[in-house]
């Protein structure tokens, strides 16, 4: 009896306008929040998008430059004032092995016999892309961990063993060769294992972990050789227009397709925020829409209420049928939402693991949907209670 | 059940206005177990007043009311199983029949079985109505509702604002014989307002308003 008659005081058009509004805004914020997720680790694979907007400048080489080679590296004067740019965020120098160094095998079933000179920088860790445990160097090791760039790698295999007909290696075969590296100078010479850990795409070097490099260099190198000719620059804001001009002005060449990448990122980013920010307007506007609504009803049927109230309902029962209608109709549309939502991410995954080799994120969807689910109902539960009872009893005996 | 009114007036009329009243500023006033009290005044006078101070949905009064001693602010408590009351105005639902009117009240209560309804229904003379919105009924019929509504409870008081307004005197006594039933099966007590005296039944006491 009383729910046909409560039944009686909804207004349909507003509980299927707030059906709708709450499963798009929950949809929107369900698939970006997990596109969020899914598609962090494949950017930060690919270029620098979270520590970073950052990229490696060198000088031009000119023909006057390969006579005179002094022309190429960065004076102390030149590094303070890109240190004061406006744009820099921090700087850090590359360092460059001033030993000689060889890479070489010795015969066996897996690796074929090579031989061949290298050279190695370092640079501060906390500009890596490449996170291993295998990243760490004492004195007392035997073992050099080298990171050389994804590029290497993919001239190898689109390039070279394209055309002399030897097989394509992958990123965890080729982690996998062990080889020896000799370092010698100063009349002196040690030999130690080595493997390739991981494959930077920001930082176009063969590296070793800085320990090693300063202590080689002081045992092995000529100190007097340490010179830069390379820095990592990191940006406030690598939109920033000036950051091109500056090194255009000054002749210094920088990797501009991926500081462009990383504008994208900034952009990719922004826009991501932006659409989350509008999704949240949307559930906001949905939740104010139904409470508005609810409002109007509990106003316009004040009188129905008092005369439950005055035969003997209390508001927790009168409260009771709202709650459990719009509690019901908020757990069909985030459910729908999360069906939704998963549809929409299996359609985008599908569309990004053809185009790009990256692992598999959490699905967060569930359980976000389950959370915002969650904390609606509680909002609502509380605030339809709330307005019955400020309707059935007067304020003073409240 | 005792109720007890102690020095109440409304906070809209003030002191001038009342006067010679049995109710409105008298130290201590009593309805007892199992007696029927009739208030009578003039409209205007604050009787259907009274009855909302007592059944607790008008707190604009001053002085105090007790229920066996018990002063409260809130009577909602007293409205499922202690205090009956016959609007009159109905307070009756429009988009209910006559039966789904009196069966929102006993399916808080479960008071009456559905045959009792029907009978007090059929006895009352309006079987036939029994399954037409209330809202197509005339002052009368909705006026029998409203007190057959309020006996589908227990109580040891029934509250009757001006409850025979629209009668007929054959109806009148019909509904009499019922309510004095009902509150006679309960030991119950009867509070009931009007403008006149009442030749249908007998009270124990007469106050003036």
């Amino acid at each position: 009896m009383l729910f046909k008659l409560q039944k009686r005081t909804l207004v349909v058009s507003q509980i299927v306008g707030y059906a709708l509004t709450i499963f798009v805004g929950i949809t929107i914020i369900l698939v970006t929040t997990q596109f969020y997720f899914d598609i962090k680790p494949l950017l930060s694979q690919q270029t620098d998008m979270f520590k970073s907007k950052s990229a490696v400048i060198s000088k031009n080489i000119s023909v006057f430059k390969t006579i005179d080679k002094e022309k190429i590296y960065f004076t102390n004067k030149e590094i303070k004032e890109l240190e004061n740019q406006s744009f820099t965020k921090c700087i850090s120098k590359f360092n460059t092995a001033t030993f000689k160094i060889n890479a070489y095998s010795k015969k066996t079933e897996t690796v074929p016999v090579f031989y061949t000179d290298l050279f190695f920088e370092s640079i501060s860790d906390t500009y890596l892309d490449v996170e291993t445990d295998e990243w760490k160097w004492e004195p007392t090791l035997d073992f050099i961990p080298i990171i050389i760039p994804e590029n290497y790698l993919n001239l190898y295999n689109f390039g070279f063993a394209e055309s002399q007909g030897l097989p394509v290696l992958s990123k965890n075969t080729i982690s996998q060769i062990e080889f020896n590296i000799q370092v010698s100078g100063n009349y002196k010479f040690k030999d130690y294992k080595s493997k390739i850990v991981g494959f930077s795409n920001k930082v176009n070097s063969i590296l070793v972990p800085a320990e090693f490099l300063s202590w080689a260099n002081k045992e092995f190198g000529n100190l007097s050789r340490n010179r830069t000719s390379r820095v990592l620059i990191e940006f406030n804001d690598p939109s920033d227009k000036t950051i091109l001009e500056y090194f255009n002005e000054n002749n210094y060449s920088i990797n501009k397709e991926k500081l462009e990448f990383s504008k994208l990122v900034f952009f990719f980013k922004s826009a991501m925020f932006f659409v989350i920010f509008i999704a949240l307007v949307i559930i906001i506007l949905s939740i104010s829409f139904i409470l508005l609504s609810l409002n109007l009803i509990i106003q316009r049927n004040k009188e129905l209420f008092l005369n439950l109230y005055n035969i003997g309902y209390n508001y927790n029962r009168i409260a009771k049928f709202y709650q459990v209608f719009i509690s019901s109709i908020t757990v069909l549309s985030i459910i729908t939402s999360v069906i939704v939502s998963n549809f929409i991410r299996d359609y985008y995954l599908e569309k990004i693991t053809n185009l790009f080799d990256f692992t598999l994120h959490r699905n967060y969807i569930l359980i976000l949907g389950l959370l915002l689910m969650l904390m609606l109902i509680i909002a609502y539960n509380i605030l339809i209670i709330r307005n019955i009872k400020r309707i059935v009893i007067p304020r003073n005996e409240i | 059940m005792l109720i007890e009114l102690n020095n109440i007036k409304p906070t809209y009329m003030s002191d001038s206005e009342i006067s010679e009243s049995d109710i409105y500023l008298q130290e201590n006033v009593q309805f007892k177990k199992n007696k029927k009290y009739l208030i009578k005044a003039n409209s205007g006078h604050g009787k259907t007043s009274v009855l909302n101070f007592i059944y607790g949905n008008n707190t604009n009064f001053n002085g105090s009311i007790s229920y066996n001693g018990i002063f409260r602010n809130n009577a909602f408590d007293l409205r499922k199983s202690k205090i009956s009351y016959v609007f009159q105005d109905f307070k009756l639902f429009p988009s209910l029949t006559v039966f789904q009117n009196i069966q929102l009240k006993n399916t808080l209560t479960n008071h009456k079985t559905v045959e009792e309804i029907e009978n007090l229904i059929e006895e009352v003379l309006l079987l036939h109505k029994k399954d037409s919105l209330v809202n197509k009924l005339s002052l009368g019929q909705k006026q029998r509702v409203a007190i057959l509504r309020a006996l589908c409870q227990p109580f040891e008081f029934i509250l009757l604002d001006e409850p025979f307004s629209h009668l007929d005197r054959e109806n009148i006594k019909i509904i009499t014989n019922i309510i004095v039933r009902e509150v006679n099966k309960q030991n119950a007590s009867l509070i009931m307002t009007s403008l006149d005296e009442m030749n249908l039944l007998t009270f124990d006491k007469v106050l003036n308003l």
